[in-house]
C-alpha cells in the first residue's frame, strides 16, 4: 500500500514536470507579448529594454529553467497586464471559482444520482422517461447557451435573479465568499445551475446505466430471493455496486468543471479564474496562462490520486491484493 | 432463412426504437439541408448586396424590404436569420464531421496499433492517452486554438487533438478483448500479414463501441466548436458557424431581442440531441450486459 | 389418505412477451412435492426448468409473466399474491441457490454483512446477535474458522466456499423449500461431490424439501428421490429417480440417456449414431505424400515444457524492483515441466480440474503459446519458431476451441472463415475455395448452402461444427480439442462426439482432447493423462487409469464423479 502511494507520487511528479514543459513551450507559441506590454509607438530603446527586463530575448530553454527555478520558490512571475504577482492574482480569484464549481458538482450529484438510480430501477416508467429526456437535453445543450437562456428567463424577463457578478461577500479567514450572504447566494444560483446542468445529466445517465445493469445481475436476484426489500436492495447492494464509476466521474468532473467554469464565468461575469484565463489568452498574458495551466494540471493529478485512493477504500478486492 | 449480415441485423434491431429512427431521420435531414443550403435558403446571408441595414434586428415574421417574410427574423446586420442558420449549420456540421473523422482515424490507429503491438509501446501510448483523458477537452482545445491561431484548419486540428484520446481508449479496449478471442488465435496461426489480421478481423469487430463514441464525439465537437467560437477563440468571423451567430446575438438578448441568439441555439440543440439519441440507441444495442 | 403435499404446482404457465412474439417458457407444468422430499428437475437448455423455479419463488422479471395455473405452498396460493407478501415468503419459506457463485454474492460487502441483510429481511436482530447468527450459519455449511471468515469479502473465497455461503444464506430462516438452480454446474467435480453430500445431509437434518434443477442426470440421481424431465416447457416424464433413469417410458428421456457417453461402450457412436449422416471429408491429393514419415523418431513429442504467467511490470516498477523498494509481481506456474509422447493416430485425453494447466498445455501443443521451457516437436520438426517473437510454423496442428461464440469471427461469412486459412497457405486456390468449403460443410453435417451465412444465424452445436470444419480444412495431422463439447447440451454433445469419432477414423487424425469431463474422455480417448497443479500425476491407457487408478488424486477425482444407476 505504502509502496503504491509513493509510486503514484513519483509518477505525479514526472507528469507535472512534463506538463510544465509542454505548457511552457505551448504558451510561448501564442502571439508576441511584447506588443501587449508596450504600445506600438514607443521607441526601439524602450522596446529592447522591456524585452530584456522580462527576459524575452533569451533562448526558450533558458527562460524555462529560470521559470522552473522560480516556481520551486513559489514565484510564478508577474502578470504583464495586472502588474502583480501571478500567484497572488490567481489565489485571489480562486475562491470564487471553487465556490461555483463545488456547489455545481455537489448539487448535480445530489440530484442526479438519485434520479438516475430511480430511472434505472424503473426504466419503463413515466418518471424515468421524463428524467431521461431532461438528461439527454442536459447532455446535449451547450453550457453557454443554457447560460443565455437562464439569463434571459430569470434575469431579463422575470427579473428574479441578478444576471452577473458575485454580489455581497463575507470574508472568512481573509477569503471572500458569496454563499454566506443572501445577496451573494442569489448571484451564485444561476451560474451554479448553469454549470451543474451538464454534470447533472452525466451523473443521471451514469447512475441509470449502472443501476440497470445491476438490477439484472445475479447479485440482485439473489438478494431478492433472500427476501430483501426493494429499498434495501437499492440502498445496500445497488448503490455499492455502482459506487466506483460514480466516484470516478465525481472526481474527474469536479476537475473538468474547473475548466468548464471558463464558459459560465464569461457569461455571468463571475470574477473567478476561468474569466481570468480567457482574459489572459486574449491579452497574451503569458505568466498567468502558464500558472493557470499548471494549477489545473496540479488539481487534476491530485484528484486522480484521490480517486485512486477512494477505489482502494471502496473496492475490497483492491484492499488486500494478493490474499485470496 | 436468408443470409442476414450482422449489419442488417443491427439495423433491424435499431429500427425497433421509434425515437431513434426519428432522430436518425432528423440528422440526415439536417445534413441534407446543410449541404443544399445555397439552394434551400431564401437569401445568401453573406452576399453584402442583400443586406439592408433598415431590416436589422427585426422580429420573426417581419416582411423585409426584399419583399419576403423573415420567418425567424433578422440579425444585427439585417440578414435573414433562417438563411444564416442554414449556412451556420453547414459550417458547424463540417467542423464536427471533419474533426470527428480525423480524431477517429488517429485514435483508432493508435488504439488498435497499441493493442496489436503490445509491450512497451502499448504501455507508453496508453499512458499518454490516459493522461490526456484526465485533462478536460475544452481546456486543451482552448489552449491549442489560442496557440495555433484562428482558422478552420487550426480549429479542426485543435478539436481532433482534444478528442482522439476517447477513440484510442475505446479502440484499445475493444481490440485487446478481440485480440484474446479464440478466432484471432486461430487466425494468427495462418500466414496472414498483421495488417490483414487487423483489417479483416480485429477492426470490424471493434466497430460497434467505436460508432457509439463517434456519435458522442461528433456531437461534442460541434458543441465545442460553438463554445470556442462563442468565446471568440474559435473560427474567424469570416466563418459564421452557429456558435458565432449565438455569440453575435448575445448582446441584444438583454434588450429583449431574443431571436437572434435563441433560434441558432435551437438549431444547434436539435442537431446535437438527434445525434445523441442515435448514439444512445446504439449504445444500448451493443451493451451485452443489458441483453438477457 | 396421504398427507397434503408441501408444494402443489398445477398447470403453471409462464410466458415471455417479446417483439417477435410470445415465448411459452413454462407451458402447463404440474407436480407435487412432499415435506422433506428432494425432487430433481432435469432438462436441456430452453426446457423451462429454471423458469419454473423462478416462477415458484415469484421472481419472474418483465417481459416474463406467470400467466396462469396455481402454486400452493402449504395450501396457500402464491400465484397472484401482492409483491409485498411474496417478499415475506422469499427467503423465509422458500429460498433459492443460484448457479454461479462468482456472480451471486456482492463483491463489495463482507460475507457477514450479506448474511445480516438476509437476516434483517425477516427478523429484527441486533448487530451482535446478527454476527453470532452469521457465524453459526457459516459453521453449519462447514466453513472452517467461521469467526474470522465472517469478515471476509467474497473474492477471498474459492468458488466452492462462495457456494457454501450462498447455501448458508438460503438456509438462514429454515425455509420449507429450497430451490437449487444448477448449484454445482459451475464447480469442479470434486467440489461438486462435497456440496452434493453436504446439501443432502443438511436438507435431511432440517427436514427441508428441495427442488434440484440440473441438466445432469447423474447429479440428480445422486441427490433426488423423484425426478421430472422437462422439454419445451412441459414435463414429459415424472417418477421415482430409479424408475425413470433405469426404465424410461418417454422416448425423450430414453434419448437423453442414450446421449450419455458414460452409458455407452467406449468409442461407440452415441444416441444411435445421431448426427453422423454426413458426406466424407475432402482430402487434398498433394498432401497425401507428406504422410511419408521417418519411422525411427516418435511422432508427436511434448518435451519438458513449462509455462509461467507473470504480470508485466512498468518502467517505474522495474526501477523500483532494481532498487529493492518493490517486490516483483506474483507469477503463476501454469505448466511445470510436462512431457508427453503421442503415436500417430492416437487420441490422448488430458483431464484436470480448473486451474490444472490443461488448457495452457494444450495451447502450447497447438503452437498458440510459446513454452518458457522445453519444446514441442511433430515428426522431429519444431511446432513454433525460435527467437524473440516465436510463432507457429506448421499447419499440421490445428485447434478446436471450447466457446463456439468466440471462436468464429462474428462479422465474416462462415465460408470465408473456413477458406481463409487454406487459401492463405495455398492449400486451395481462390477459385477452388467455394467448392472446398461446401465439401467441408457437408462433411460436418451442415447444408453446403450455409457457406454464405454469418455465425449468429447458427445454434451453438452448428457453430461447433463450423469450427471443426475450419480446423480440419487446414488438413492437419494433429488436432487439439480444448473442451469442444463443454458448453453444449447432452444431445448436441453426443452428435459432436459422434462427428469427431467418425472424422478421426476417416482422416487418421491424432487427437489431444482436453476436458474436465471424465466420461467424455474415456469414451473418445485411447490414452489418458491426469493433470493437477501444472503436472501430470498419472497417465496410461484409458482402462488402466479408470479401472485401476494409482495416484491418490486420480482416485479422489474418479470417486467424485456422480454415477447413473444401472438397471
Amino acid at each position: 500500500m505504502l509502496g503504491h502511494v509513493t509510486g503514484r507520487i513519483a509518477q505525479a511528479l514526472v507528469v507535472m514536470l512534463v506538463m510544465s514543459m509542454l505548457v511552457f513551450v505551448g504558451v510561448h507559441a501564442i502571439g508576441n507579448p511584447i506588443d501587449v506590454l508596450i504600445g506600438p509607438d514607443v521607441s526601439q530603446d524602450i522596446r529592447l529594454e522591456t524585452i530584456a527586463r522580462y527576459g524575452l530575448d533569451r533562448p526558450l530553454y533558458e527562460q524555462y529553467f529560470t521559470f522552473l527555478g522560480r516556481i520551486l520558490h513559489g514565484d510564478f512571475g508577474r502578470s504583464f497586464v495586472f502588474g502583480m504577482p501571478v500567484l497572488d492574482l490567481i489565489l485571489s480569484r480562486l475562491p470564487a471559482t471553487l465556490e461555483l464549481t463545488l456547489s455545481a458538482v455537489c448539487g448535480a450529484a445530489l440530484i442526479g444520482i438519485p434520479a438516475g438510480i430511480y430511472a434505472g430501477y424503473r426504466p419503463d416508467g413515466f418518471a424515468a422517461k421524463i428524467i431521461m429526456t431532461v438528461s439527454i437535453l442536459g447532455f446535449s445543450v451547450p453550457t453557454f447557451w443554457i447560460g443565455l437562456v437562464l439569463i434571459m428567463t430569470f434575469a431579463v424577463e422575470l427579473q428574479w435573479l441578478p444576471a452577473g457578478g458575485r454580489g455581497d461577500t463575507v470574508a472568512v479567514f481573509g477569503v471572500e465568499w458569496s454563499f454566506l450572504t443572501l445577496n451573494g447566494l442569489s448571484h451564485l444560483l444561476l451560474p451554479a445551475l448553469n454549470l451543474a446542468f451538464f454534470k447533472l445529466a452525466l451523473m443521471t445517465r451514469l447512475a441509470r446505466a449502472g443501476t440497470r445493469e445491476a438490477m439484472l445481475s445475479d447479485t440482485v436476484k439473489f438478494a431478492r430471493a433472500a427476501g430483501l426489500s426493494e429499498w434495501t436492495v437499492l440502498r445496500r447492494h445497488v448503490l455499492r455496486l455502482i459506487a466506483i464509476p460514480l466516484v470516478t466521474v465525481f472526481g474527474l468532473e469536479f476537475a473538468s468543471t474547473l475548466a468548464f467554469a471558463v464558459v459560465t464565468e464569461t457569461i455571468f461575469s463571475w470574477p473567478g479564474i476561468g474569466k481570468l484565463i480567457i482574459d489572459s489568452i486574449t491579452s497574451l498574458d503569458r505568466p498567468v496562462m502558464v500558472a493557470y495551466l499548471m494549477l489545473v494540471a496540479f488539481v487534476f493529478i491530485t484528484i486522480n490520486f484521490l480517486v485512486d485512493l477512494a477505489y482502494v477504500g471502496l473496492d475490497p478486492r483492491l484492499r488486500k491484493a494478493g490474499s485470496r | 432463412m436468408k443470409d442476414i449480415s450482422p449489419a442488417a441485423r443491427f439495423w433491424a434491431e435499431f429500427r425497433e426504437s421509434r425515437v431513434a429512427v426519428i432522430a436518425l431521420a432528423v440528422v440526415l435531414l439536417i445534413i441534407g439541408v446543410a449541404i443544399l443550403a445555397p439552394l434551400v435558403a431564401p437569401q445568401d446571408p453573406y452576399d453584402l448586396a442583400n443586406l439592408v441595414l433598415m431590416d436589422a434586428r427585426r422580429p420573426p415574421g417581419f416582411v423585409g424590404s426584399a419583399g419576403y417574410t423573415h420567418i425567424l427574423g433578422t440579425d444585427a446586420q439585417g440578414r435573414d436569420l433562417f438563411s444564416a442558420i442554414l449556412y451556420g449549420l453547414r459550417i458547424s456540421l463540417q467542423m464536427g464531421l471533419v474533426a470527428g473523422s480525423l480524431a477517429f482515424i488517429v485514435g483508432v490507429s493508435l488504439g488498435i496499433g497499441a493493442a496489436y503491438i503490445g509491450g512497451r509501446w502499448e504501455a507508453f501510448i496508453m499512458r499518454v492517452v490516459d493522461l490526456q483523458l484526465a485533462f478536460p477537452a475544452i481546456l486543451l482545445a482552448l489552449v491549442l486554438s489560442a496557440m495555433l491561431g484562428q482558422g478552420k484548419l487550426q480549429l479542426i486540428a485543435a478539436l481532433a487533438a482534444a478528442q482522439y484520446a476517447y477513440f484510442a481508449r475505446t479502440a484499445h479496449g475493444a481490440a485487446s478483448a478481440e485480440r484474446g478471442k479464440d478466432y484471432v488465435e486461430a487466425v494468427l496461426s495462418t500466414p496472414l500479414r498483421s495488417w490483414q489480421v487487423v483489417l479483416r478481423h480485429i477492426f470490424p469487430n471493434c466497430l460497434p463501441p467505436l460508432i457509439v463514441v463517434a456519435t458522442v464525439q461528433v456531437a461534442s465537437a460541434i458543441a465545442l466548436e460553438a463554445t470556442l467560437s462563442f468565446l471568440g477563440v474559435g473560427l474567424p468571423v469570416t466563418e459564421p458557424s452557429l456558435g458565432m451567430l449565438i455569440a453575435n446575438g448575445f448582446q441584444y438578448m438583454l434588450s429583449g431581442r431574443y431571436w437572434i441568439s435563441i433560434y441558432p441555439g435551437i438549431a444547434l440543440i436539435v442537431l446535437i440531441v438527434a445525434i445523441n439519441l442515435v448514439g444512445d440507441r446504439i449504445r444500448d444495442q451493443v451493451n451485452p450486459r443489458l441483453k438477457r | 389418505m396421504s398427507p397434503s403435499p408441501l408444494l402443489e404446482v398445477t398447470n403453471l404457465v409462464t410466458h415471455f412477451h417479446s417483439r417477435t412474439g410470445i415465448v411459452k417458457a413454462v407451458d402447463g407444468v404440474s407436480f407435487a412435492l412432499r415435506r422433506g422430499e428432494v425432487m430433481g428437475l432435469v432438462g436441456e437448455s430452453g426446457s423451462g426448468k429454471s423458469i419454473t423455479g423462478f416462477s415458484i419463488i415469484g421472481l419472474i422479471d418483465p417481459p416474463g409473466r406467470v400467466e396462469g395455473g396455481s402454486i400452493k405452498l402449504d395450501g396457500r396460493e402464491l400465484v397472484g399474491l401482492p409483491s409485498s407478501e411474496l417478499r415475506g415468503i422469499r427467503g423465509k419459506s422458500i429460498s433459492m441457490v443460484f448457479q454461479d457463485p462468482m456472480m451471486t454474492l456482492n463483491p463489495m460487502l463482507t460475507i457477514g454483512t450479506q448474511i445480516r441483510l438476509a437476516l434483517e429481511a425477516h427478523e429484527d436482530v441486533s448487530a451482535a446477535e446478527g454476527r453470532k447468527r452469521a457465524i453459526a450459519a457459516l459453521r453449519q455449511v462447514r466453513i472452517p474458522e467461521p469467526e474470522t471468515k465472517v469478515d471476509f469479502y467474497p473474492h477471498q473465497f474459492s468458488g466452492g466456499m462462495r457456494q457454501r455461503v450462498a447455501i448458508a444464506i438460503a438456509l438462514l430462516h429454515r425455509p420449507k423449500l429450497i430451490i437449487a438452480d444448477e448449484p454445482t454446474t459451475a464447480l469442479d467435480v470434486s467440489i461438486q461431490a462435497e456440496i452434493l453430500v453436504e446439501m443432502k445431509e443438511l436438507v435431511a437434518e432440517l427436514g427441508t424439501s428441495m427442488i434440484w434443477i440440473s441438466h445432469d442426470l447423474a447429479t440428480i440421481a445422486s441427490i433426488a428421490d423423484h425426478v421430472c424431465v422437462m422439454r419445451s416447457g412441459k414435463i414429459v416424464e415424472a417418477g421415482p429417480v430409479l424408475d425413470v433413469l433405469t426404465r424410461p417410458k418417454h422416448p425423450y428421456t430414453q434419448s437423453l440417456l442414450d446421449a450419455l457417453p458414460s452409458r455407452a461402450k467406449p468409442g461407440a457412436l452415441l444416441a444411435r449414431g445421431a448426427g453422423t449422416d454426413a458426406a466424407p471429408p475432402p482430402r487434398l491429393a498433394r498432401l497425401a505424400e507428406s504422410g511419408r514419415r521417418k519411422a525411427e523418431i516418435p511422432y508427436f513429442v511434448i518435451d519438458a515444457v513449462g509455462k509461467r504467467f507473470q504480470q508485466k511490470a512498468g518502467v517505474l516498477r522495474l526501477l523500483a524492483q532494481k532498487m529493492g523498494i518493490a517486490r516483483p509481481a506474483p507469477s503463476v506456474q501454469a505448466v511445470d515441466s510436462v512431457s508427453l509422447t503421442l503415436t500417430r493416430g492416437e487420441a490422448l485425453g488430458l483431464v484436470g480440474e480448473s486451474g490444472s494447466g490443461k488448457s495452457t498445455l494444450g495451447r502450447m501443443a497447438a503452437g498458440i503459446y510459446a513454452p518458457d521451457a522445453g519444446h514441442v516437436l511433430l515428426d522431429g520438426e519444431p511446432v513454433m519458431s525460435s527467437g524473440d517473437r516465436p510463432h507457429k510454423i506448421t499447419t499440421r496442428i490445428q485447434t478446436i476451441f471450447q466457446d463456439p461464440f468466440a471462436s468464429l469471427n462474428q462479422r465474416m461469412r462462415i465460408g470465408d472463415s473456413i477458406s481463409e486459412g487454406p487459401i492463405a497457405h495455398g492449400l486451395v486456390s481462390r477459385a477452388e475455395a467455394g467448392h472446398y468449403v461446401r465439401q467441408w460443410l457437408a462433411a460436418v453435417g451442415l447444408d453446403p448452402a450455409f457457406a454464405s451465412r454469418y455465425p449468429h444465424q447458427f445454434s451453438g452445436g452448428q457453430r461447433q461444427r463450423v469450427a471443426i470444419a475450419r480446423a480440419l480444412a487446414m488438413q492437419p495431422d494433429v488436432v487439439v480439442c480444448d473442451e469442444p463439447v463443454a458448453s453444449l447440451d447432452v444431445s448436441i454433445q453426443a452428435q459432436i462426439i459422434n462427428l469427431l469419432i467418425r472424422l478421426r477414423s476417416e482422416l487418421d487424425l491424432t487427437l489431444i482432447f482436453i476436458s474436465h469431463d471424465l466420461s467424455v474422455v474415456r469414451h473418445l480417448c485411447d490414452r489418458v493423462a491426469i493433470m493437477h497443479r501444472g503436472r501430470i500425476v498419472e497417465s496410461g491407457t484409458a482402462s488402466e487409469v479408470y479401472d485401476h487408478p494409482q495416484d491418490p488424486y486420480t482416485q479422489r477425482l474418479l470417486a467424485a464423479v456422480p454415477v447413473l444407476p444401472v438397471a
